[in-house]
């Protein structure tokens, strides 16, 4: 199924010029429809309160960690059919295989191109 | 006065023993004393450690105010390149949507076709530079991991300088290696930060592993 448009996309990053990168780049992709938050907690608040088709987190912030909200993500029954791209500096494969085990559906590491994302969100909405 | 045989035999074995019972002492005073000489040059030594060890930790909270401010500053700095960035991005879509109009205007009006395509040449540079300023942006986010490890570092700090005090308080010299074995926070980050230098995995490891489960 090909990634819609008008979707609302979660774009979850402690840092403010990761959310500001990453919202440039989806906009670059045609997606406009973006929220953002600066930790899995807040992220998880927006979640349940909306419906979103897809989010983008970071792992490694305060208060809750990304992998942490992944996993939170998939044990909520409404919550749990959501894409979630993970891009992080995050770089061993250590945390890699925890991402999978935890149900990621892809995985960018940083730094990145627009590409890679483009190609990774080409790849969990085909 | 004659002395009975097991006296004789007493007087005669202390007679024996004295040389042997006076060398212990006076090894002893001369050890004492040499620990005593050690212990003072050692609190001196240890005295004029402490003035330094305490100078360095109270520059530590310094450093780590330097560093949180070398995070500000690339973060507002990058903010600023992103901002101008931005603007050029808006700019373009405006200038691309002018274009695509002029050249639907000169198509109706007949014009000659190589100025049709020398406004479509335009557009096509205006889509490169596009290209460009996005990979301006994702560059930009080296500011993210700077900021990460600033903030490692910091904690790193804070840890080292809780170690320094601890070892002014308690003349510590001797506690360097008890430091060094220590498995705390600051430890944990520089493991971190070592790691990240030497195992980081590029894109194509990733995507290789990630074919291995199925990521296709």
């Amino acid at each position: 199924m090909p990634a819609d448009p008008n979707m609302k996309i979660l774009v979850v990053d402690d840092m403010s010029t990761m959310r500001r990168i990453v919202k440039n780049i989806l906009k670059q992709l045609g997606f406009n429809n973006l929220e953002e938050a600066e930790n899995g907690q807040e992220a998880l608040t927006k979640l349940k309160a909306d419906t979103y088709g897809f989010v983008v987190s970071d792992w490694n912030m305060p208060v809750m960690m990304g992998i942490d909200m992944l996993r939170a993500i998939r044990a909520d029954e409404k919550l749990k059919k959501i894409p979630v791209l993970m891009v992080t500096a995050e770089a061993q494969k250590e945390n890699l295989m925890e991402a999978v085990q935890a149900g990621v559906s892809n995985y960018v590491v940083k730094p990145f191109t627009a590409e890679t994302m483009q190609e990774k969100i080409s790849k969990i909405f085909k | 006065m004659a002395q009975s045989r097991p006296a004789a035999k007493a007087k005669d074995a202390m007679d024996d023993e004295e040389p042997t019972e006076v060398a212990p002492d006076t090894k002893l005073y001369e050890e004492l004393g040499e620990l005593a000489r050690f212990i003072d040059t050692t609190m001196k030594t240890l005295s004029e450690f402490s003035v330094p060890v305490s100078a360095s930790s109270e520059q530590l909270p310094q450093a780590q105010t330097h560093l949180l401010n070398l995070k500000t500053q690339t973060e507002q700095g990058t903010h600023r390149v992103m901002m101008e960035v931005e603007s050029i991005q808006d700019n373009h879509v405006h200038v691309g949507k002018m274009l695509k109009e002029l050249t639907h205007a000169l198509q109706q009006a007949n014009v000659a076709p190589n100025l049709i395509q020398q406004v479509q040449k335009i557009t096509q540079d205006l889509n490169k530079d596009d290209k460009r300023l996005l990979d301006i942006m994702t560059a930009l986010s080296f500011q993210d991991l700077v900021a990460q490890s600033v903030n490692k570092l910091v904690t790193i700090l804070d840890e080292v300088e809780h170690k320094l005090l601890q070892l002014v308080v308690v003349f510590g010299p001797y506690q360097k290696q008890a430091a060094k074995n220590d498995q705390g926070k600051a430890n944990e980050m520089l493991k971190q930060l070592e790691a990240t230098k030497n195992t980081s995995m590029n894109q194509d490891l990733a995507d290789e592993i990630l074919k291995q489960f199925g990521f296709n």
